[in-house]
């Protein structure tokens, strides 16, 4: 079943949450550490309410809340979220008062907003929705699962939209235990991440929702043809994926000459980047192109959120910013893109998207 | 076409026992698993808990990880024993070429590790290797390569009805002809994290939970994980089917972060939603094994909710959770094995702890293991954030 992404609303490292399109300037920091720009909440969310909620919720909510506000005030079939990490902050906060307040907790809250359906279950509070509602938490698979799931959902004819999400916070906390596996750089311009030719990424974060729906509308023109996920054992080389790739596309009756854009988790990590270009290179035709999106958003389990945001603003106005761009495409129109992300070579996933029009 | 769903593999462990027999043979001599804490240290060490009888290291070897066992959480361990039984219970074949998938659902996930080592990462490096089975997928990808399974793996986390929807996500997948076979269930292993939180929530029983009872005074958390295989009906083996899955819903009460409504809105929606799917009356429902935690809250609005559905002919219905305790994560999984259980040997199930009827319904558990003639049972379970899953399984 395809879905057309007839509404989005993103909250990211870049300034994303005032419209629909690609940012005018792209934000640069020399850290190895993206955080997102945050929008006034009090215009998004109730007062009263953002009062003692974690900055995860706020970020979910709001993201939500634009996405609904854009799509026209869809109150959605089901709500479906995918986060690597859940409620991490709250969840660390609660766990630091155990182990060193000898249990002696002064407030339930942070356990409560520890969930990881916690964002999912509030955005249903705030709508008064009682359909469908899900979580999904497996690292960098989270997003995608829920995607298939949304797909799912259209399919059964039991709802003609869902609203989906992907969302993740990062934390000092996480920043240090991963340090400690090679995930990060040291501090470097993200926007000079591939020019540092060294293990590890930087650290992002984000909270990206879409309205899928079974029918058109009439302004957008992203259509989700697909979504594929596997896990490797260990990390995988060209020929592992290259299978998966083509049993993904011939389910959805296109060659890999159709593509004209691979939209790429290039994180700028030596180890794990090869992977992409060779693809590329050995599998994709000379005239499809290769874009990434990282160094805008920064590693997280649910960057492909922001890599679908991304490929349905580059169907929807047919130009690649500039700053993605690694190679051209080499045909005038844009009309399916496909994005692929693995993390760390196990957790693989592809979504491919179409263009409605053309 | 859309297949149906058959199960064709069980597999369970909890504070009543290792494996379905030692399972089924607590239930019949009505043997609790709630006792006094002993897994680890905390100030609330007077809270009756339901913990699984073993130690780390004897949960290891019966996983068959007895070498690394060091950096496996007990949640993790938890999941393999579950998903060993029911994998050989089903004769999986992992070499076989089918579309098959792994969903698994947790709470905290490996947070038993958490509190062992956090302290210490923060300070220093000695201990990364727990780092990458901290979280929640870390079961879930566990289970997944024991079984072979590379496609569609993927975890859940709906607090307390998290391992519901990963049976009905299992069941939806199949149906929809995404996969062939699913291993579906859910883990969550005690930990001192949800023992203070639900104690700070004030809804921690301090005599061990009484569901349905009028002197109800909370919920007694449990540990446990288990495990169903399902397979369409495409590629079961005929001998191997158990049951079928027939009937699922998930609804969000929208209504409270903890609580649930004195309507019980989300529940009823879940309940009246899995006999739509099934395309059963309520009256075709023999027994519910109901959420029925044993807090003032849930067992009133779940009450009233059976009542909405049901009217005057309520069916037999109790809540095993003075069994087992309430285990999070894995006690959708865990009480969908039992109603399975309770099909496969045409018996009705027990609670425990009951003696005086609430005054606000007009039905009692059932209190003693009775024979009966069950052909379909429905199986509840709600979860912090309204969210709330209603499962049926029906005798092939």
């Amino acid at each position: 079943m395809k879905a057309f992404i007839t509404s989005t609303g993103i909250i990211s490292p870049q300034e994303t949450h005032n419209g629909t399109g690609f940012p005018d300037a792209v934000r640069e920091e020399v850290n190895n550490r993206l955080t997102c720009m945050e929008p006034d909440y009090k215009v998004l969310i109730n007062p009263v309410q953002l009062r003692r909620m974690p900055r995860i919720m706020k970020m979910g909510l709001a993201a939500a809340r634009l996405c609904i506000n854009r799509s026209g005030g869809i109150n959605p079939d089901g709500i479906i979220v995918g986060t690597g990490l859940g409620c991490l902050e709250n969840l660390e906060k609660f766990l630091l008062e155990i182990l060193e307040n000898n249990e002696h907790i002064t407030s339930v809250l942070p356990f409560i907003n520890s969930t990881h359906n916690a964002v999912a279950a509030h955005i249903a509070m705030l709508l008064q929705n009682h359909g469908y509602n899900l979580t999904y938490c497996h690292r960098g698979l989270s997003f995608e699962s829920a995607l298939d799931d949304a797909l799912m959902n259209l399919e059964e004819k039991n709802a003609s939209n869902i609203l989906l999400g992907g969302i993740d916070e990062c934390t000092g906390d996480f920043m240090l235990l991963h340090s400690y596996l090679g995930y990060w750089k040291k501090p470097v311009s993200n926007l000079l991440l591939l020019e540092n030719k060294t293990p590890g990424s930087i650290a992002g974060e984000g909270s990206a929702f879409f309205m899928l729906s079974s029918v058109p509308s009439d302004q957008q023109h992203a259509i989700v043809e697909g979504v594929h996920t596997f896990i490797t054992p260990d990390p995988a080389e060209v020929n592992d994926i290259i299978p998966e790739i083509d049993l993904f596309l011939q389910k959805h009756n296109t060659d890999k000459k159709d593509i004209s854009l691979l939209l790429a988790g290039i994180n700028g990590d030596v180890n794990f980047d090869p992977v992409y270009n060779h693809l590329k290179q050995s599998y994709f035709a000379s005239h499809t192109g290769l874009a990434w999106y990282k160094h805008l958003c920064g590693e997280y389990y649910t960057s492909s959120s922001f890599a679908l945001w991304l490929a349905s603003v580059i169907l929807q106005t047919q130009m690649i910013p500039k700053v993605t761009e690694l190679i051209s495409p080499d045909r005038r129109n844009i009309e399916k893109i496909l994005i692929y992300n693995h993390t760390r070579c196990c957790e693989h996933a592809l979504i491919l998207l179409s263009h409605g029009k053309i | 076409m859309s297949q149906r769903v058959f199960v064709t593999g069980v597999g369970i462990i909890s504070a009543i026992g290792n494996g379905t027999g030692e399972t089924f043979t607590s239930i019949k001599s009505l043997t609790s698993g709630i006792g006094k804490l002993s897994l680890f240290e905390s100030i609330h060490g007077h809270i009756p808990v339901a913990e699984v009888k073993f130690t780390h290291t004897q949960l290891a070897e019966m996983a068959g990880r007895a070498n690394d066992y060091i950096h496996y959480s007990r949640n993790s361990l938890l999941a393999l024993i579950a998903a060993k039984e029911a994998l050989a219970s089903a004769h999986w074949n992992r070499d076989r070429d089918l579309m098959s998938g792994a969903v698994l659902a947790t709470t905290v996930g490996g947070m038993d590790l958490n509190e062992q080592y956090y302290k210490s990462l923060l300070h220093d490096n000695s201990h990364k290797d727990v780092i990458m089975q901290l979280d929640s997928a870390d079961c879930t990808e566990k289970v997944a390569f024991m079984a072979g399974i590379r496609h569609h793996v993927t975890t859940i986390s709906t607090a307390c009805s998290s391992s519901a929807n990963s049976i009905m996500l299992g069941a939806r997948l199949i149906r929809n002809n995404r996969l062939q076979r699913a291993v579906v269930g859910g883990t969550d292993a005690l930990t001192r994290f949800t023992l203070n939180g639900f104690f700070a929530l004030e809804i921690l029983s301090i005599t061990g939970c009484r569901p349905f009872d009028r002197e109800r005074n909370g919920l007694t958390i449990g540990e446990a994980a288990a495990v169903m295989i399902l397979e369409s009906e495409e590629v079961a083996d005929p001998d191997r089917i158990i049951c079928e899955i027939t009937g699922y819903a998930n609804a969000n009460e929208a209504f409270h972060a903890t609580a649930s409504s004195a309507e019980g809105t989300g529940a009823f929606l879940a309940m009246s939603g899995a006999l739509e799917t099934a395309s059963l009356k309520p009256d075709d429902i023999a027994y519910i094994n109901a959420h029925g935690t044993g807090t003032e809250i849930n067992d009133l609005s779940e009450g009233r909710a059976i009542e909405r559905i049901f009217g005057s002919a309520i069916p037999p219905l109790s809540s095993t959770k003075a069994f087992t305790g309430h285990t999070l994560g894995a006690a959708g999984a865990v009480e969908a094995v039992f109603s399975v259980l309770a099909l496969q040997h045409q018996m009705l199930l027990p609670g425990l702890n009951f003696s005086i009827p609430m005054e606000e319904l007009h039905f009692q558990p059932v209190t003693k293991p009775v024979p009966a003639d069950l052909k379909h049972v429905m199986s509840n379970s709600f979860g912090f954030g309204g969210n709330n899953t209603s499962l049926i399984f029906s005798k092939v």
